[in-house]
């Protein structure tokens, strides 16, 4: 698909998150994101680092939380800090299903020319974050061989350490290699230029449905956006709001029909 | 030769920042368009940094201090930086698979000439020709990912050419290929000079696979740099290829660079008689039908092996065969499906019964110094020992107070090397240790292993290094589709082969190994 189009998905998808302190409603945008990257992600080192997504979304959410011991503790408080990390935790997700389902570079190709500096910090980024996760297991192990536990915080150097500049010299060499290669030069042509496919279109449809409608319920405070905390309330849900996130799933939708 | 200059160095004199001494200095050369040129000499003579000259990314990429002009088809590097000349100079870096920039092998290789503002019809119709002068046309759908070494090394250098350079600037592309594979780049190189008329400048240490293809060698030292014919720049340095060592010591001129060379001018030597393999050692590693995998890959397949003390035993075989499998397998690190492995007669403990140095030495170093690297290696097993015994075994003892990262790739195996052996394990496992390394270091190497193996140890060595299996192995495995497909004395073994057979026993003979040898038995 289009990586425009994915580009427009996380976007609304990050409006709702955004908007929105429900558990409902948030909790259905994890529940879509899931099914969105299990129908869509392209296997690779970039697919895996959902999971690690995911996982930083959850210690997210868990340190929000717990922050709120070291004030006082009232039930309202640590719902509200909770529900403020989960929605934290929802947008990770989300960024993490765009993260597999779409090759990182193809969407820092359709930065314009102008924006050529940043595209190629985003790509480095992009390029070396899946590499440097992966590397996490391999210098642990490496370690292991010659004896040295990386289990305790204090021989978090002897793991840190390495990755990191090899992250650093793997960035270096890929700056290199997209400059040496004529990155920036100007007047760019594209090799077999992305189709608008219908489910593109689809997609981006849906997506921008769900996104108007959160803005629109937030600009309005309507649909219950953030539950009251204090005093502490049971959280509703509009049927018309759920229904919009729903919409999201689209292109899980589109993705799975393809493979049966 | 045409005629035409590809690539003119004048008067060029380059410090990295905060370097005491200068990299290159006085660089005079130029290089005529279609020649195959080969950068030589050791670590840290300059190469590498006269390789990045070609396209201005020393200095632009580097700073420091630049005297003296490089101009490439006429533009000067300094007035451009390596973009504005990615139409007429390429360059592939050592380890490709840091350089890949886009997922997919045909994406990989349009991607120069989208840069380049290259016309979408002729991308398409370059793109294709590029696939079949790499020979790589089945890869196209693949991810870069996936490929193996010998893959993504020619992937590499299609992508680079297929912005229609006339310079092609490689840095060791051999060194993490096995013999088959790098005979096919070799080849594919050799065939752009002579077919298309490109201009090829590579840098390699493993000189026996490449100083018979080129026509023009650059022998570096201490960033000064002799231009002539390659057997008159090979004759005068400390390096060589097995035939051109030889040559040197029996005093033969002008001396040989390839096999075929040497055979014209070599002797008959009586076949040398094949020792069976000393087994006198007690059994200390053993695998009973070992079966294991990954990814759902089979890498090894039923593997009945037994190491006996004081034995060091090369494992070769090519790229993707299961020699890292093997050896994490015996390093107790990685499942296995079915069998059993034991070392000391019990399952391996990693660090403890095993050590193991990995391909990428960097991926283990973290100390400021090396002597403190290897204390902290010490103090982890609760040993009280001093490090400069331990750097002392691998000749590494002047390099006490350098930190790791600012050494040479050959610098960072020996430190590596120490750090691993000092946790005393009396296995030692080297995996591919000899990438990028240059000569010397290698000896060090040798000789750590040599040592280490007569005091009762044992070394498993996986390597595509088959000049280094004949200098060093007792005792040669070599692995195919996860099988062992021959296992005994390094000469029967390596004698048998058509690809792993060293230099020497391709000009005399089975049995002929290494060139002191040889030398010997011509004294």
């Amino acid at each position: 698909m289009h990586p425009a189009a994915w580009i427009f998905w996380v976007t609304c998808a990050a409006i709702v998150a955004f908007t929105t302190t429900d558990p409902f409603y948030l909790g259905l945008l994890v529940a879509v994101a899931w099914f969105v990257y299990a129908a869509c992600h392209v296997p690779g080192p970039t697919a895996r680092s959902f999971r690690v997504f995911l996982i930083a979304g959850l210690v997210a959410m868990g340190i929000r939380t717990l922050l709120v011991f070291l004030g006082t503790i009232e039930l309202g408080s640590v719902v509200y800090a909770a529900l403020e990390g989960m929605r934290l935790a929802a947008i990770l997700v989300v960024f993490g299903t765009f993260n597999a389902v779409t090759d990182p570079f193809g969407v820092v190709r359709l930065a314009p020319r102008r924006f050529h500096e940043p595209a190629l910090a985003a790509a480095l980024a992009l390029a070396i974050a899946p590499r440097t996760i992966a590397s996490v297991h391999r210098v642990r192990e490496a370690q292991a061989l010659r004896g040295l536990s990386t289990a305790r915080w204090r021989s978090l150097p002897a793991l840190a350490i390495p990755i990191l500049e090899t992250g650093m010299e793997d960035a270096v060499t890929l700056a290199e290699s997209m400059d040496a290669r004529g990155h920036g030069r100007g007047t760019r042509t594209r090799y077999r230029p992305q189709r608008w496919s219908a489910a593109a279109v689809a997609t981006v449809l849906a997506a921008s449905a769900a996104g108007a409608a959160f803005i629109v319920a937030a600009t309005t405070r309507t649909g219950g956006l953030h539950p009251s905390t204090f005093p502490l309330i049971w959280p509703v849900a509009s049927p018309w709001l759920l229904a919009a996130i729903g919409l999201l799933a689209v292109p899980g939708v589109i993705g799975r029909g393809r493979d049966a | 030769m045409s005629g035409t200059v590809a690539l003119r160095h004048e008067g060029v004199t380059f410090s990295y920042p905060d370097a005491e001494r200068p990299a290159l200095r006085g660089v005079d050369l130029t290089i005529d368009e279609g020649t195959f040129a080969l950068a030589l000499g050791p670590t840290g003579a300059g190469k590498s940094t006269f390789l990045r000259t070609a396209n201005g990314l020393v200095p632009h990429f580097t700073g420091g201090r630049f005297e003296g002009r490089v101009t490439v088809a006429g533009r000067d590097t300094l007035q451009h930086p390596p973009r504005r000349l990615a139409d007429v100079v390429a360059f592939v870096p050592q380890d490709p698979d840091a350089s890949f920039v886009l997922d997919r092998v045909e994406d990989e290789l349009a991607y120069g000439m989208e840069n380049l503002g290259v016309d979408p019809g002729h991308m398409r119709r370059r793109v294709e020709e590029m696939l079949d002068l790499l020979d790589i046309e089945p890869l196209r759908g693949r991810s870069v990912r996936t490929l193996s070494g010998g893959e993504r090394q020619r992937v590499a250098i299609a992508a680079a050419l297929a912005a229609g350079p006339r310079i092609l600037v490689l840095d060791e592309p051999t060194s993490q290929l096995d013999p088959q594979g790098a005979e096919h780049v070799v080849a594919a190189l050799q065939r752009l000079v002579h077919d298309q008329g490109i201009t090829v400048l590579l840098a390699e240490h493993r000189l026996e696979r490449v100083a018979g293809a080129v026509d023009l060698a650059l022998g570096f030292d201490r960033g000064t740099v002799t231009v002539g014919a390659p057997a008159d720049v090979i004759r005068g340095m400390a390096v060589g290829p097995p035939v051109a060592r030889l040559g040197r010591s029996v005093g033969w001129d002008p001396i040989p660079l390839t096999v075929r060379d040497a055979r014209a001018l070599a002797r008959t030597l009586p076949a040398r008689a094949i020792q069976p393999v000393n087994a006198s050692g007690a059994v200390h590693v053993e695998l009973l039908g070992v079966t294991a995998g990954y990814h759902g890959v089979r890498a090894l397949r039923g593997i009945d092996l037994r190491l006996r003390e004081g034995e060091i035993v090369a494992v070769l075989g090519r790229n993707g065969s299961g020699k890292t499998t093997l050896l994490r397998t015996i390093a107790g690190i990685h499942q296995t499906e079915a069998g059993e492995v034991r070392v000391g007669g019990r399952a391996p403990r990693p660090g403890i019964d095993v050590g193991l140095c990995p391909q990428e030495p960097e991926s283990i170093l973290f100390a400021d110094t090396v002597a403190a690297e290897v204390r902290t290696t010490l103090n982890a097993r609760g040993f009280a020992e001093d490090p400069a015994a331990k750097l002392h075994a691998l000749g590494i003892e002047d390099l006490a107070t350098c930190h790791p990262r600012d050494l040479s790739a050959g610098q960072r195996l020996l430190v590596a090397t120490a750090a691993v052996a000092a946790g005393r394990a009396p296995v030692l496992l080297l995996d591919e240790p000899t990438r990028g390394v240059d000569p010397e270091a290698k000896e060090r190497l040798a000789r750590f292993v040599r040592s280490h193996a007569a005091d009762g140890g044992v070394v498993v060595l996986a390597t595509h290094d088959v000049e280094l299996a004949a200098a060093v192995a007792t005792r040669v495995v070599m692995l195919a589709g996860g099988e062992i497909v021959a296992d005994g004395d390094p000469a029967a073994v390596l004698g048998d082969s058509h690809v792993f057979a060293p230099q020497m026993t391709r000009v005399f003979g089975p049995g002929w190994l290494t060139p002191e040898q040889v030398a010997e038995a011509m004294a």
